[in-house]
């Protein structure tokens, strides 16, 4: 429980100072960026407490069980909080080394460390609203970061579609409230079975709309494009790599656990939804000729494949969900950071992160192609998907790589050898969990059984 | 009540989209807030109960829902913040375009698109004479 309550009160408290002070001093965003490590390294011992199958958690402020808010940090909360974290720290210290122009940059990714970590953690539905809406206020401010007239642009249209989604998720918990009587989690999920189905069909419906905007799933996807290529690198890798694991997130803790039933009864449509979402962003991402522009298309097909796996369900494939969500936040993190950057070996990174978007041994995006076609293996017709989003995949990423490194049209100054050094450990780390990837494959098996043993 | 309630977030939450819709900044600002309201209202109407207030010790056993107004006036002060927030954005992004409406924003983003997809053409058609 210690390590839970420093997980949130650390980044949160440290936040607030953060946010008075100037940000643009190097000593401030050096402060942040030993916050945010500080929390990572609270989650991880965290991590180390509850995994492989156990959980941690209490009521806050000692009020009686039914009464308080409950936290409950479980395998599957924990690798999405830990993945966020890291995606956090890698984009902050790739800003801090290029010179923060801002003076509420560092507070404000702090303070959106706190959410994050909150709603990976909690074990109430109003709460969850609550840490989301607390991360999404920060993202949409990240957003303006940089205020020219294209970053505000792409704030207005970001902040509008997801204060609609949230709004739509508002709804659905008043729903699941009147429905169940509870927002426990697990107490709404042990009655949610006795609901009329009709109810809980519109009710799960409003939480995939919610989910599917942060995510940027196909239908919803309309907001991304804008505002990843819009935003300043470090913001869009925050942005993809952090932010949009609540989406992922959400739909399995929602789906998965909440509303099983419902998921199942979905399954058709959501494979269709999530193939039209990989054929579209390939397509449209193999007709890109500027990095950003491509891995903001690359990250509306790219989700498919996690919405795909879900809608496949069962263990494999809540298993092949959760570990594709990890190795594309670590990739989208990995290649936005790299957007602006010119080098010696910025290229060799892009490559890197280019085969595991790809899905090429020996970086980590084979290992996460390599379970969902174990999912999909008795469904000849997503095998086939797979393989031609796989292969648009390869396309889009090569044809950008040769434009912006052979050719060199990536224009710009050269980087500085730290910022070239950071990318490099994240690519390594990328490389890391192709080369060794059990510990995230039993990781990603640990937090599918949470979803299994909560549906019995 | 509940039919009350629903016919109340329904007009509302209409209203909101229509006016979300717009391409006057403000009125979207203004259908976003009235999404939240209809928001509000259905959290209110997610634990309609009548009863006394209930305050420990409790009295008697049937007391209103303590929990949805809790819930209400959270939401209520998250889309205040939020609220604030948007109108402050609008201002900015009017000060930086000159308009209040979201075609020129839109315009805007269009031209940085058009420029950059001449430029590729142009180095496209380059590559190609060179080439013969």
């Amino acid at each position: 429980m210690t390590a839970l309550t420093l997980a949130l009160v650390i980044p949160w408290a440290a936040g607030i100072v953060l946010a008075l002070l100037d940000g643009r001093r190097a000593l401030v965003g050096w402060l942040a960026v030993a916050v945010l490590v500080a929390n990572l390294t609270a989650l991880v011992v965290l991590a180390v407490e509850v995994l492989p199958d156990g959980s941690v958690g209490g009521t806050t402020g000692n009020w009686p069980a039914g009464v308080g808010i409950t936290l409950r940090a479980d395998a599957l909360g924990i690798v999405f909080a830990v993945l966020s974290s890291l995606a956090l720290v890698a984009a902050t210290a790739h800003e801090v080394l290029e010179g923060v122009r801002d003076r509420v940059f560092p507070g404000l990714v702090v303070l959106l460390a706190a959410g994050l970590s909150g709603v990976f953690v909690t074990g109430d539905v109003f709460d969850f609203y609550v840490f989301f809406e607390l991360s999404m206020a920060a993202a949409y401010i990240l957003a303006t970061y940089g205020g020219t007239r294209r970053e505000l642009g792409a704030a207005l249209v970001f902040t509008t579609v997801n204060l609609l989604g949230t709004f739509l998720f508002l709804l659905s918990v008043a729903g699941l409230y009147h429905v169940t009587g509870t927002l426990n989690m697990a107490g709404a999920a042990a009655r949610v079975a006795d609901v009329d189905p009709n109810a809980a069909i519109l009710i799960a419906v409003g939480f995939f709309a919610a989910f599917s905007v942060k995510l940027g799933l196909f239908p919803f996807h309309f907001w991304l494009p804008t505002v990843y290529t819009g935003a300043r690198p470090a913001v869009a890798a925050i942005l993809s790599g952090g932010v949009a694991n609540i989406g992922a997130y959400g739909l399995l803790r929602f789906g998965g656990e909440l509303l099983p039933d419902e998921l199942a009864l979905a399954s058709t449509a959501l494979i269709v939804i999530g193939s039209a979402s990989i054929i579209y962003g390939g397509v449209l991402a193999v007709s890109r000729r500027t990095s950003s522009e491509m891995l903001a298309y690359s990250a509306v097909g790219q989700v498919g494949y996690v919405l795909v796996a879900i809608g496949i369900g069962g263990p494999v494939g809540f298993a092949a969900a959760i570990l594709y969500s990890v190795i594309n936040s670590l990739n989208k993190t990995l290649l936005f950071l790299t957007v602006e950057m010119r080098g010696a070996i910025v290229g060799a990174v892009f490559a890197l992160g280019a085969l595991s978007v790809a899905g090429v041994p020996p970086a980590g995006g084979f290992v996460g192609k390599l379970e969902l076609f174990r999912a999909a293996i008795g469904d000849p017709a997503v095998l086939a998907l797979f393989l031609l989003g796989s292969a648009l995949s390869f396309v889009y990423v090569f044809q950008i790589y040769q434009f912006d490194f052979w050719r060199g049209e990536r224009t710009g100054s050269l980087s500085r050898r730290p910022q070239q050094a950071l990318v490099a450990v994240v690519a390594l780390v990328v490389l890391a969990t192709g080369l060794w990837p059990e510990p995230l494959l039993a990781l990603s098996h640990d937090a599918a059984a949470v979803l299994a043993r909560a549906a019995g | 009540m509940k039919l009350a309630f629903a016919l109340a977030a329904a007009t509302i939450f209409g209203t909101g989209a229509y006016l979300l819709l717009h391409r006057d900044l403000v009125r979207v600002v203004l259908g976003v807030v009235l999404i939240s309201q209809a928001a509000v209202l259905t959290l209110i109407a997610s634990g309609l109960t009548r009863g006394v207030a209930p305050i420990y010790p409790l009295t008697e056993r049937s007391m209103s829902d303590p929990l949805s107004q809790g819930m209400a006036l959270t939401a209520i002060v998250i889309g205040l913040a939020v609220t604030a927030f948007l109108l402050v954005l609008v201002l900015k992004v009017v000060g930086a375009f000159e308009s209040r409406e979201i075609d020129e924003v839109a315009e805007d983003e269009a031209e940085h698109d058009a420029a950059l997809e001449r430029r590729h053409a142009l180095e496209h058609e380059e590559e190609e004479a060179a080439a013969r």
